[in-house]
């Protein structure tokens, strides 16, 4: 990882001199110093209230917790892998049809695209939880979770569809016209499987928000992760615990998925740059 | 045969890109466009597989008029080979060679048989088929360009400035290759380059273009050096400068051919000592002006 933006700084700023080195160490110092003294000062007050003691903690190891918080972990990838497996593939039909030829097609796609990028997730989650109900439409708890994921996932994933396919080569659309491929052969043989392989880090990205999305469970009680976190909370009071902990657990996932995302890239990077 | 009649080009925007230009080739011949960039050159090459339609005018195949073929069909029926080889990256080189055929409804096995047989006639090594085009060196990809153009056994071959991005002895290794094939082949070949030693290798006639498609000068490559119609084409084909005025200065007892100014072209050939590499080129130079 720090390889990867290394070399990336490299490009973008010219080397530091002898004075800009000494001035970048002393501010790193200082900033270093700073952030520990945070840490500590924080670390302080939880001992003083007496979050720090070692029986809040070891509640955690125990089956029956570790369990309870398992349970909400399946609850939040089986949400985020339904959304995701629905939202992707249609991402990529929304950002088709924004490329379309026809336009009412296109207008159609684009006010999809606009209108669920735009508007905040919750909003949507509300539109399930209580406008539709009002209307005699309801949904399962999970449903309704679910889908407003996929409306709002799938509009920004149509856009990262739509910058991979414009970010094929332009002679890649040419070649594929010299040597006879129809307006369908050339999207599905040509253009398509290259722009997915470029678009998949960011993909990947898109997945990690997803994953925080879903923590919008708890507005219509589903049992994810977070969920179950503030039931737990109102039961034991440990809620600076609990709550540690759940974050403890969503960032281990998250930076799993980061990494898969810069090792794929730095993988096609290599690719791009052996041609 | 290939016609081109009173043909026209402006873009949308008022860009010229062809006046007017008139032109026959003959079938199993191959003509050479040549001119700087903003000749049009690539423009009317594009016109015979309707990448690009001409404003007015009549481009036909065998006589008929391209605008009455449909252009996918149209484009599978004549090879196209491009700069920089214009390969599928996400594709083994044996894909890339077989796209066309299993397009047009050959069985897959006997497209890759086939692809085999190209590969060997463009000099590609069989262990190669299932790398990636990044896997291979400019040349060979170059190579896999031309095996895909004559994979669908085309009549006509396109080339855009086919090996303007390989290094110099790549391309003299290529233009050699191209010139073989063609003998065993005799396709209908235009080419198109900004390079006029290229053109006179591998044009029968070469077409030197003004800005613009205006034929300045069509003929053999002898026929245009023994008689430049004009300034232009003396400039162009270096005539001006005396570079293709040659002459034989003895050194350490060899015969150097040397130019106007003195720099050495060549060395004469004793007969039958005819060497490989440079020197095909270098004699025929020699062979046209003494």
């Amino acid at each position: 990882m720090s390889t990867t933006s290394a070399t990336a700084t490299q490009v973008l700023f010219d080397a530091p001199g002898p004075k800009g080195r000494r001035r970048i160490l002393l501010l790193s110092i200082l900033s270093v110093v700073l952030i520990a003294a945070l840490l500590i000062g924080a670390l302080w007050q939880f001992h003083a209230n007496g979050q720090l003691e070692p029986s809040k903690w070891i509640v955690y190891l125990r089956a029956d917790y570790l369990a309870f918080l398992g349970h909400g972990l399946w609850g939040t990838l089986k949400v985020t892998a339904l959304a995701a497996v629905i939202a992707f593939p249609f991402g990529l039909l929304l950002a088709l049809a924004r490329l379309s030829r026809f336009l009412p097609l296109r207008t159609l796609a684009v006010t999809w695209i606009e209108f669920f990028r735009g508007i905040p997730m919750l909003l949507v989650v509300y539109a399930f939880l209580l406008a539709l109900p009002a209307f005699g439409v309801t949904f399962p708890r999970f449903w309704m979770l679910v889908i407003p994921m996929i409306l709002v996932s799938s509009a920004t994933t149509a856009e990262v569809f739509r910058a991979g396919i414009k970010a094929v080569d332009v002679g890649q659309h040419e070649a594929a016209d010299a040597i006879g491929l129809s307006r369908r052969d050339s999207l599905v043989h040509v253009v398509l499987p290259q722009a997915v392989r470029l678009v998949l880090p960011s993909l990947i990205l898109a997945l990690v928000t997803l994953l925080k999305d879903s923590t919008l469970g708890y507005v219509v009680s589903y049992n994810e992760l977070q969920f179950q976190g503030k039931t737990l909370v109102s039961i034991t009071r440990y809620l600076v615990q609990t709550y540690l902990v759940i974050s403890v657990i969503y960032i281990v996932i998250n930076l799993l998925l980061t990494r898969l995302a810069l090792a794929l890239d730095a993988r096609m990077k290599a690719r791009a740059a052996a041609s | 045969m290939i016609g081109f009649e009173n043909v026209r080009k402006e873009y949308p925007g008022g860009t010229l890109a062809v006046q007017d230009f008139s032109l026959e080739i003959a079938s199993h011949e191959s003509v050479v466009l040549v001119g700087t960039s903003g000749s049009g050159k690539t423009t009317l090459m594009r016109m015979i597989n309707r990448m690009v339609d001409p404003t007015s005018g009549r481009v036909h195949i065998d006589g008929d008029d391209v605008t009455s073929l449909d252009p996918v069909q149209l484009r599978r029926s004549i090879g196209y080979v491009m700069q920089a080889s214009g390969l599928l990256p996400h594709r083994t080189v044996l894909d890339n060679i077989t796209t066309v055929p299993v397009l047009r409804g050959t069985a897959k096995r006997e497209a890759r048989t086939h692809a085999h047989e190209l590969m060997e006639i463009v000099g590609l090594d069989a262990a190669l088929a299932e790398r990636y085009p990044s896997q291979l060196s400019g040349g060979q990809q170059q190579r896999v360009g031309v095996a895909r153009g004559l994979a669908a056994d085309p009549n006509i071959l396109l080339m855009d400035e086919p090996f303007g991005a390989v290094d110099p002895i790549v391309r003299a290794e290529l233009q050699r290759e191209l010139q073989h094939l063609q003998r065993d082949l005799r396709k209908t070949i235009v080419f198109v380059t900004h390079d006029i030693d290229e053109a006179f290798l591998l044009g029968d006639r070469v077409a030197i273009l003004r800005p613009g498609g205006i034929i300045a000068q069509v003929g053999t490559p002898q026929e245009i050096l023994a008689d430049p119609a004009d300034d232009f084409v003396s400039s162009f084909v270096g005539a001006d400068r005396g570079a293709r005025t040659l002459h034989v200065e003895r050194v350490d007892g060899r015969d150097v051919v040397v130019d106007a100014d003195g720099r050495p072209a060549g060395v004469l050939a004793a007969s039958g000592d005819r060497s490989a590499g440079e020197g095909a080129a270098d004699g025929r130079t020699r062979e046209r002006s003494s």
